[in-house]
């Protein structure tokens, strides 16, 4: 029974871990942007549904507002900071630098205004239902899990069908490629994004109502969707998912061997794993340079 | 700056059979050539043939699909790119790849010191080392330039300083990657100036190049490459008459 | 006031060895690595270790936190270094995160959360070196060392190797260099040098907990190297005076609260970072940026 427990609660932080990590590794992808203030994004998300829902808002406003913020954060650090950076040299590290010092700045701003500790945000959803003798399921686990379907099943849609989506998948394969078909690399970055910042929302509200929130857990968020990203193969939006379902479930069948403060122990020993083994991760290809 | 006399006949690097495809496109398709000795073998073909891809392949970058090379008669199918240098055969970079925030002599210096660690030099060494960067910089001219970052000289210089590197060291092949492309008629009568000199002291060189001019100013040997295969290897007056191969190269393909 | 400007002045020597040895890696060869922490910490802990169980010479403490220091960092090093840098950032990232784990759960060598007490002070050929104004001493000579040992190092074809390797792997590669195993023993130094760090500044405050090997203090040392100057050699000790000065200077400002210095501390070296790699990548120290250039 405890298996099975640990299962469903597995399969809930797995379809969140893999929806933050698809959004770092699309955008990672397909801009070769390494945006190390995903976890910011995460945090901006989390904390302004926080903040409505606490002001008597409600689900919905609250939301609205996490969709937007998310998006905003993640345009205008494209904008602002990316941009000119790339636009010079922009080597890899120079672009992660900058970003990981926002993910500081807003770490912090966030911890003075909110505080440093855990908050959590009560919904009526939160509390779990007894399923079976000994059996405990809150619906945001079904909620997750529903979100990771429909949100991957748009996502797979987008890539295959639309124009947009093949010039993405095109970003990740060879850039000269799309400046070769006349598309605008910076229409598309923004895109990206975009993209990349909506699908943290989802796991950052829930997040909230489940396991709580902190300012400083961004780079937890990182740590997973780099994990994820390396795992599934960088530049596989397929493989950084099922590896984000994987970490997941992993860190909580873990559970049934080690305590909790062991489960990024798990991630780490799973990613170490994979850099000896199979470095271009379960569904990518060649890594080696 | 190898100096022996060579046999022109001996075969340094035998490639049989190479192949390598990414995704679906076969980059190189099934090719065995053979570069001998002391000699300048051109490597021609429209963009995208797979003339780089080959090059990656001989030095390791790339892995081989299947097929094997053979280096001074001893197969090298698993080599590393390191190896490869240490082994005698160095290359140069369509994109250049110097190393930009290094000045000019550091670029040249680092390029001939293959050890992983320091070693203690006796001073014989340490002059015959700085000779073979002095070499290199006087005869790319690069010599007033020395203490300038790579990444700070025109686009020339850098052409130069990416030959002045493979020109410092030992190795016996060269395989250079369209040094030319983009030189000012005056720079690359240097170019060639330079290459011949090098060639007859000895070096074996297997060049890309897409200028006719310069192609048929230097070749001894020209292999021609389409979509990964290879239609021609051999005397250049025989290639560049074929109009077969004129057509492919002149874009006239139907 | 003395008091205050020798403690100020041994914190700077020892972050200043921190920040020289992360701008090693991270300025010469480009391996950044979010885990330089843990081999500071690990020195504390093995030195101390060395120090209440066996001996307090230094001639036992410095070499048993270098030892622990490079096998760790080889453990680490090995797998990461043979592929992408994204690995070495994230497999860093891991590291760290366990490393506070082992920090706080490894009670019998680490005293958990509560930390060690009473670590005996340096112990130098029979000298016991504990009054700051000893102690100054020390940390400043060490400091020397360590610039020393890297300034022949980063001159030597060792350094040029490194600095090929930063601007081209794979032209490194094509000129014969060992690339990984380069990599790998610039780490491993680092790491060694770290831990030195670590046994001085254990036995300094002679108490030690995890609190001090966060990834705050990684971050710490890597603002430090960035806003000072990656790949100079003044960058990184100019770094850690300004970040450390910086909330004394902070607590100079009275319209700000006084509560979140350790917060404003952060804002500001964030967004320096930040600015720092729009505006001017190579630091205080570093060249100004230059429009155009080459690429890769
Ligand atoms: N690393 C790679 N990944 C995917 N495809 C590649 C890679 N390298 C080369 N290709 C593909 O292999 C084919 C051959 O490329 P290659 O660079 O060898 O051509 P080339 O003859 O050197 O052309 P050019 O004259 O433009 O330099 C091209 O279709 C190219 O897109
Ligand atoms: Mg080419």
């Amino acid at each position: 029974m405890l298996a099975l427990q640990l299962t469903i609660t597995g399969l809930q932080t797995g379809a969140l871990y893999a929806l933050t990590a698809v959004g770092f590794s699309l955008i990672f992808g397909s801009t070769r942007i390494f945006h190390f203030a995903h976890g910011a994004t995460f945090i901006i998300a989390a904390y302004l549904f926080y903040f409505v829902n606490v002001s008597g808002y409600g689900v919905v406003l609250g939301i609205a507002a996490a969709t937007a913020g998310a998006i905003a954060f993640g345009l205008l650090l494209n904008r602002f900071v990316y941009v000119p950076i790339q636009r010079d040299e922009g080597s890899f590290f120079t672009v992660f630098v900058a970003s990981f010092g926002i993910g500081i700045v807003i770490q912090n701003i966030v911890g003075m205004i909110f505080g440093r500790g855990f908050v959590t945000v009560q919904t009526p959803l939160s509390f779990s239902v007894e399923l079976m003798d000994g059996l405990y399921v809150s619906p945001l686990a079904w909620i997750s899990m529903l979100c990771a379907v429909v949100f991957f099943g748009i996502l797979w849609c987008f890539l295959r069908y639309s124009n947009l989506g093949l010039s993405l998948r095109a970003l990740a394969d060879n850039p000269e490629l799309v400046k070769a078909f006349g598309l605008n690399p910076r229409y598309i970055s923004a895109c990206a994004f975009t993209i990349g910042s909506i699908l943290v929302v989802p796991a950052a509200i829930i997040s909230g109502a489940t396991s709580g929130l902190n300012p400083a857990m961004g780079h937890h968020v990182m740590l997973i969707s780099l994990a994820a990203t390396i795992v599934g193969g960088i530049g596989s939006v397929a493989g950084t998912l099922l590896a984000g379902l994987a970490l997941g479930l992993a860190e909580s069948l873990a559970l049934l061997y080690v305590d909790s403060q062991w489960t990024e122990a798990v991630t780490f020993a799973i990613l170490f794993l994979f850099i000896i083994v199979r470095p271009s991760g379960l569904l990518g290809r060649s890594a080696a340079h | 700056m190898v100096s022996s006399q060579v046999d022109t006949q001996e075969v340094l690097m035998e490639i049989r059979n190479v192949d390598r495809a990414f995704g679906g496109v076969k980059a190189v398709d099934n090719v065995s050539m053979d570069l001998r000795a002391g000699i300048i073998t051109t490597l021609v073909g429209p963009n995208g043939a797979g003339k780089t891809t080959l090059f990656n392949l001989i030095t390791g970058e790339l892995s081989k699909d299947s097929g094997t090379i053979k280096w001074l008669g001893q197969p090298i199918n698993r080599i590393k790119p390191f190896q490869a240098a240490r082994a005698g055969i160095l290359r140069t970079f369509q994109d250049l790849r110097l190393f930009n925030e290094m000045s000019v002599e550091d670029n040249i210096l680092t390029s001939i010191e293959a050890n992983s660690v320091p070693l203690p030099m006796a001073k014989s060494q340490r002059k015959a080392r700085r000779e073979k960067v002095e070499y290199a910089l006087s005869r790319t001219g690069l010599i007033d330039k020395r203490h300038i970052r790579a990444k700070d000289l025109a686009y020339a210089e850098r052409k130069f300083l990416s030959m002045a590197r493979v020109m410092a060291t030992d190795a016996r092949l060269w395989l250079l990657d369209e040094p030319a492309s983009g030189l000012d008629p005056n720079s690359y009568e240097k170019f060639l100036e330079i290459l011949r000199e090098e060639v007859k002291q000895g070096v074996t060189v297997c060049i890309i190049e897409h200028n006719l001019d310069i192609v048929i100013g230097i070749s001894d040997r020209i292999a021609f490459l389409d979509r990964g295969k290879l239609l021609a290897d051999d005397e250049p007056q025989t290639v560049l008459n074929d109009p077969d191969l004129r057509a492919i190269y002149f874009g006239e393909r139907t | 006031m003395e008091a205050y400007l020798l403690n100020l002045v041994i914190l700077i020597s020892i972050y200043s060895i921190l920040a020289s040895t992360l701008n090693f890696i991270m300025g010469y060869a480009g391996i950044y690595s979010l885990a330089h922490a843990v081999f500071f910490g690990v020195g504390a802990y093995a030195g101390t270790f060395v120090a209440t169980h066996f001996s307090a010479s230094i001639f036992f403490t410095l070499p048993a936190a270098m030892i622990a220091g490079a096998v760790l960092s080889l453990i680490l090093a090995l797998p990461a270094l043979r592929v992408r840098g994204e690995y070495f950032v994230a497999a860093s990232l891991g590291l760290q995160v366990l490393a506070v784990t082992i920090f706080s759960e490894w009670k019998s060598v680490t005293g958990g959360i509560g930390g060690l007490i009473g670590i005996p002070p340096l112990d130098i050929a029979g000298f016991e070196v504990f009054k700051p104004n000893q102690f100054v001493f020390v940390t400043v000579v060490g400091l020397i060392i360590v610039l020393f040992i890297i300034n022949r190092l980063v001159h030597s074809s060792f350094g040029r190797s490194l600095r090929a390797i930063r601007d081209s792997e794979s032209a490194a590669a094509a000129f014969g260099k060992n690339v990984p195993l380069i990599k790998t023993i610039s780490v491993v130094i680092s790491s060694a040098l770290t831990a030195v760090a670590g046994v001085m500044y254990a036995s300094y405050l002679s108490f030690i907990n995890v609190e001090s090997f966060t990834l705050d203090t990684s971050v710490l040392i890597m603002a430090m190297v960035i806003i000072g100057g990656t790949g100079t050699q003044a960058g990184p000790i100019i770094g850690a005076a300004l970040l450390l000065l910086l909330p004394s200077l902070i607590s100079y400002l009275d319209f700000l609260p006084q509560t979140e210095i350790g917060s404003i501390q952060q804002i500001i070296y964030g967004l320096g970072m930040a600015l720092l790699m729009i505006y001017r990548p190579g630091g205080i120290v570093g060249l100004k940026k230059q429009s155009g250039g080459g690429k890769k």
